[in-house]
């Protein structure tokens, strides 16, 4: 048991309906990995690294797990406020099934397994905790962007874990003869996404704030450095004054977006819901023009939820089909019943399927069994009025084929009249009619929940900007601080914020900021 | 130390000279070459750490001369000049005996950023270097010039690898033997002096230019890469010519606050400072230099001037249309001249008068000595480690302006650095170095060694990451400390002093700390405070300390039995309490940083053909600038992360053959012992 190893996803076996919630995970390794990094101090250099990192350690894409892993002293802190433990860590290198919660919002982000690595036996060898979770990117992305928040967490480096886990000595040679190399394939990846973002407009807008920031702070610089000796303009610190102020409105308002970009990143979360035997599993079949589910005519088929990535006009969409929502007394069924509800909460757009035939043949009398269905499948918290206004449901009647032509008719004049319902599109997976109109509908839906990156503001693309751009709005408050007490303390604040940016538009060194002054002003003795 | 009296300067040429005879026939462990601000701090440093050591100055007058501007320290700079004195060196008490006017710079911008500045007499300045040196122990000063850098053929092991003998002197008969040999030659390494078309050799008016032997050998026998730039200096000007009614009088601080944490006060009375004043260009100015561009041969040159110390020239055509400051600054208590700080030219002699009487103060100013121009080579840098040692070379320092750099204080620092790794390496220790995360000094050369120059280097607060650390207040907490008892360059006195003061303040601080009282408590004890803490919440004295409006003594007056014996580190508490939370934030940057710095790769790694995945033109940057540190390295332009991976990976298991290695031989005689041991049984 002294080797443990990166191994942890491969070699363990996950459940996550096990009513067991311990896993005991064998790390058994035929030789202790070689220890021979050691700093002068005899300390391995990895354990000391005080920040706490932490980064999704799975393969991106669709897949049924992904492990997020963070490793640093505070990944204790985390792992607490995340999975609820409020008292003590799980036993270590034990799966623990739990909610995970964003520890400031409190909201439910999704069930997993945690785990938890304590220092010295840990992939790294600093503490560490591992959040087993649903592969989804946007749970994969929630949980980052929760992690993000816990104080004492950044997002890792390229490459960053295994170098500290090389760093420690918990990797033998064999290993990290591959380790530069896997290093260079990531930095690589990471630099492509760079360059597709950074070309965009989100780009110019972080190029254009970089920009911004190094000028505010050679101007603090240049003020501190020469106008003792030099003419330095007056009202040179009045201008950063109010470049700073601009740039903490700006990212304000950019942070607030609700997360526009992220959709844009991981693909909007649609969900299929309704009653049994709607024709929910067809509909996605339809939508993905392949038979991703199975479909047959006894009620209660779908029993999980069934995911596919599509790509609707050009936007990435995430379908879920779930389980026909009705009372069973089977335990499985109960569950997916449970999950179907979940996935509504967190969905971005859920398509409310009904079944044409059970509605009542009197268009009125139809209206108001369509408004009582509605709410039955809509999570309980919420208010009708306010989530059919925020767009987030689409209701379809389905197998129109089977309705006559002026009973359909007249139903779609009706809930048109109707105010307070969410957008209509009667359909039939069968014939596929009406399907092109829905498509037009889903379309400028899933189009506004992404926000149009060719018009209308850039959006955040990544948890990792965001963390990144909110310390960089934190420290330009030390800025505001200390303007008037103490112009070295002030700066501090300029530059930690242009490290923070650099993170994502690249570094600024100190030449750079030299450059600006000497162009900017006559620096002469 | 300031009462003391300097030895008439007469008695010091006489016994220099006297020990020049024997000179000769002597080995010594280090050689200096130049008694400039590097090459003094160089010798002193180096007999300080033990070597006994020469310093050649081809004129014993002009050791310890200011060829410049008359002032030292500065923003950034006087941070330089506060380190070297924590680490034993000159320039601090030598400033603080020849400054006759005293200010602390950006007073009002924090205590991080804080520049001790002085005026200097040149004289009083030149004085107390030349009465140091002469009672440095084991240090001998020689007047001579050197024809010659006498170093080993290369070693065939280590093809390019060379080892510093000795030097020749000129008219020396036999050559001068040393294990180490600092050059501190300034701008005479092919110098040439400019004043309008006509040129000259030499590195400063009125010396003798320095011997071509030493360039061919650095160039062509080391193959020490090397470059070009230029400097300037403006003319002196009569003090009676001057019309100061003219000027706007700025004057000294009212209490000087000394630069060597060995002072209380300088040698100057407060009363006695003089002023400086401050005038500005005309367009008249802008209009000569324009006229007489074609009579200017230094400013067509294309040698890379800096930027931030540039002739009244550049200054003109860079930032045409606006009025530039000209300081003019006295050069002593009893010289009849002044330095216009901001007019270096090099324009013909005729064409400076002209100039200078555009600017109004100066209308009817008279020229004593005229402006010019100087055009030098420079070793590019990162050829050096960071112990500011030659890496082709064993035993071959150089520190000062031939490492590119510009400013007394850079070079002084250098010289330190230079002088105390050059005795180590003579007394057969391991060389030092100093991190940028724990001084100035470490910046600069960090920055030389890893990064080199385009211009002449100059020390700013913007370079030092670590800012908020690295104050001029705690100098002594960072270096003296440490240079006693890891390096060896400081003496038992100011050694003793550090750990009182380190004592105090630990003492004062816990004593602080543990003055904890509730914030109504608090708000009692000092009514005039705005204590914004919620109610009831603990407080230390310490954390009360971090407010504005608070003083050491308000606290010392609210809790005399405890606090008023600290009261002689007030300021210094003050700033601690201040900056403490700042630092421990950077704290584990600066923990990062020394980590990488802990790691070192070996300088004779041949990166162009090391075994491992890594792009050419990776290879090719480690290959030039053979980055000392694993730290150095990741500060590299073009390094990728992986890279360094496969650095430290090279690296490490390098060290695990060697570890085995040695295991496996110890293993083995080991036995061979215990075999010697049973045959030799009966």
């Amino acid at each position: 048991m002294d080797g443990p190893v990166a191994g942890s996803v491969t070699g363990t076996e996950l459940h996550f309906d096990s009513d067991a919630s311990k896993v005991e995970v064998g790390y058994c390794r035929g030789t202790p990995p070689c220890r021979f990094l050691s700093t002068c101090d005899g300390l391995p250099v990895g354990l000391a690294d005080a920040e706490t990192i932490f980064a999704l350690s799975s393969g991106h894409g669709r897949c049924g797990v992904a492990v997020v892993r963070a490793s640093g002293p505070a990944s204790a802190t985390a792992l607490r406020c995340m999975a609820g433990l409020s008292r003590s860590l799980p036993p270590p290198r034990t799966a623990l099934l739990r909610s995970i919660t964003d520890s400031q919002s409190k909201e439910v982000l999704d069930r997993g397994l945690v785990f938890w690595f304590p220092a010295p036996h840990s992939f790294t060898g600093e503490d560490s905790v591992e959040f087993h979770i649903h592969g989804g990117p946007a749970v994969i992305t929630a949980v980052l962007q929760a992690l993000g928040s816990v104080p004492g967490m950044r997002p890792a480096e390229a490459g960053e874990f295994t170098r500290r886990a090389f760093q420690a000595g918990k990797l033998d040679l064999t290993e990290v003869e591959g380790l530069g190399d896997l290093i260079h394939a990531e930095t690589e990846a990471q630099r492509r996404q760079a360059l597709r973002q950074m070309s965009g407009e989100l780009g110019h807008l972080y190029q254009d704030w970089t920009h911004k920031l190094k000028r505010c702070l050679a101007h603090v610089e240049a003020f501190i450095d020469f106008s003792e000796d030099e003419l330095i303009e007056d009202g040179v610190l009045n201008q950063v004054d109010r470049w700073v102020c601009d740039l903490q409105a700006e990212m304000e308002q950019h942070l607030k977006d609700e997360r526009r970009g992220e959709r844009l990143r991981s693909g909007v979360q649609v969900v299929i819901a309704g009653a049994t035997n709607a024709g929910k599993s067809s509909l996605l079949n339809t939508l993905c023009q392949r038979p991703a589910a199975i479909v047959s005519p006894i009620a209660g088929t779908t029993r999980d939820i069934v995911e596919t990535a599509l790509d609707i006009g050009g936007f990435p969409v995430l379908l879920s089909d779930t389980a026909g929502l009705r009372e069973s007394q089977d335990l499985v069924e109960r569950e997916g019943v449970r999950r179907a509800r979940e996935r509504v909460e967190q969905a971005d757009l859920t398509l409310v399927v009904v079944d044409c035939a059970h509605l009542p043949s009197d268009a009125q009398q139809a209206a108001a069994f369509l408004q009582e269905h509605l709410r039955s499948v809509l999570p309980t918290q919420e208010q009708p009025e306010t989530v059919f206004a925020a767009d987030r449901f689409l209701l379809l009647l389905n197998k129109t084929d089977l309705l006559p032509e002026e009973q359909r008719q007249k139903l779609d004049r009706e809930l048109r009249r109707v105010s307070g319902f969410p957008p209509v599109c009667l359909i039939s997976c069968h014939t596929n009619e009406g399907l092109q109109d829905f498509l037009t509908v889903l379309h400028s839906s899933v189009k506004t929940l992404c926000g149009d990156p060719l018009s209308g503001a850039p959006t955040l693309t990544q948890a990792r900007h965001r963390a990144h751009l909110q310390q960089c709005f934190a420290a330009l408050a030390q800025y505001q601080r200390y303007r008037d007490i103490d112009l070295a303390l002030a700066a501090e604040g300029v530059r930690l914020a242009l490290t923070s940016l650099g993170r994502i538009t690249g570094r600024v060194g100190a030449e750079e900021i030299l450059d600006i002054i000497f162009k900017d002003f006559c620096i002469g003795k | 130390m300031l009462t003391k009296k300097l030895p008439p300067l007469n008695s010091f040429l006489s016994l220099v000279s006297r020990r020049a005879s024997h000179v000769t026939r002597q080995q010594y462990d280090v050689i200096v070459v130049g008694g400039g601000h590097a090459g003094t701090e160089a010798a002193a440093a180096a007999a300080r750490v033990g070597a006994k050591t020469l310093l050649v100055s081809q004129k014993i007058q002009t050791i310890g001369a200011l060829s410049c501007n008359p002032s030292l320290g500065g923003v950034g700079k006087g941070q330089l000049v506060r380190e070297v004195d924590a680490l034993d060196g000159l320039c601090g008490r030598a400033g603080d005996w020849a400054g006759i006017h005293f200010s602390i710079l950006n007073r009002s911008k924090g205590p991080a950023v804080w520049g001790p500045r002085a005026q200097l007499d040149r004289q009083r300045y030149r004085e107390f270097i030349q009465s140091e040196l002469l009672s440095t122990p084991r240090l001998t000063v020689l007047e001579g010039s050197v024809e010659e850098l006498l170093v080993s053929e290369t070693n065939p092991e280590q093809p390019g690898h060379h080892r510093v003998t000795g030097i020749l002197l000129a008219n020396g008969s036999h050559p001068v033997s040393a294990s180490s040999v600092i050059l501190t030659t300034g701008t005479f390494l092919s110098g040439s002096l400019f004043i309008g078309q006509s040129t000259s050799p030499g590195g400063r008016i009125g010396d003798a230019p320095s011997s071509s032997g030493l360039s061919h050998t650095l160039k062509e026998r080391l193959g020490l890469r090397v470059g070009r730039l230029r400097t300037g200096t403006p003319p002196r000007i009569l003090r009676d010519s001057v019309d100061f009614s003219l000027a706007v009088v700025q004057p000294p601080d009212g209490h000087p606050t000394p630069f060597s944490f060995l002072n209380t006060r300088t040698h100057c009375k407060p009363e006695e400072q003089l002023p400086c004043h401050l005038t500005y260009t005309t367009p008249g100015v802008e209009r000569v230099v324009k006229d007489s561009l074609h009579l200017n041969c230094h400013i067509q040159e294309d040698a890379k001037g800096p930027r931030y110390c540039p002739s009244i020239e550049s200054r003109v055509l860079r930032f045409p249309g606006r009025r530039h400051q000209v300081w003019l600054e006295p050069e002593g208590l009893t010289s009849d001249l002044l330095y216009p700080q901001g007019l270096s030219m090099t324009m013909p002699p005729d064409v400076q008068l002209s100039l200078i009487r555009q600017i109004p103060a100066l209308h009817r100013a008279k020229i004593h000595t005229h402006g010019y121009g100087v055009q030098y080579d420079f070793v590019c840098p990162t050829q050096l480690s960071p112990a500011l040692q030659v890496k082709n070379t064993q035993g071959l320092f150089l520190a000062g302006q031939i490492n590119g750099t510009t400013g007394y204080e850079e070079a002084a620092a250098q010289g330190l650095w230079a002088g105390v790794n050059a005795a180590r390496c003579a007394l057969s220790m391991p060389t030092v170095s100093l991190s940028r995360t724990e001084s100035y000094i470490g910046v600069l050369i960090d920055d030389l060694v890893s990064r080199g120059v385009t211009e002449p280097y100059r020390m700013f607060t913007s370079r030092a990451e670590f800012r908020t650390a690295l104050r001029p207040d705690n100098a002594d907490m960072r270096l003296t400390l440490k240079g006693f008892e890891e390096v060896g360059c400081v003496s038992t006195l100011r050694y003793q002093e550090a750990v009182r003061v380190r004592d105090s303040l630990q003492d004062a601080q816990a004593t602080l700390q543990a003055l904890s009282l509730s914030s109504n408590s608090w708000k009692k004890q000092l009514p005039d405070i705005q204590i914004s803490e919620v109610k009831n919440t603990v407080m230390t004295g310490m954390e009360v300390l971090q407010y504005n409006n608070v003083s050491f003594e308000m606290l010392a007056s609210a809790f005399p039995e405890s606090l008023s014996r600290h009261m002689e580190f007030s300021q210094r508490l003050k700033i601690e309490a201040v900056y403490r939370p700042h630092c421990n934030l950077q704290k584990k940057e600066i923990e990062r940083i020394q980590k990488e710095e802990n790691l070192l790769l070996p300088h004779d790694m041949d990166y162009l053909s090391l075994p491992v995945s890594m792009s050419q033109e990776v290879r090719e940057i480690l290959d030039r600038v053979r980055p000392s540190t694993l730290g150095a390295a990741t500060r590299l332009q073009g390094i990728t992360p992986a890279a360094i991976v496969h650095l430290l990976n090279y690296v490490r298991s390098a060290e695990l053959r060697e570890r085995r290695k040695h295991r496996k031989q110890q293993k083995e005689e080991r036995e061979e012992e215990l075999c010697a041991a049973k045959a030799s049984l009966p």
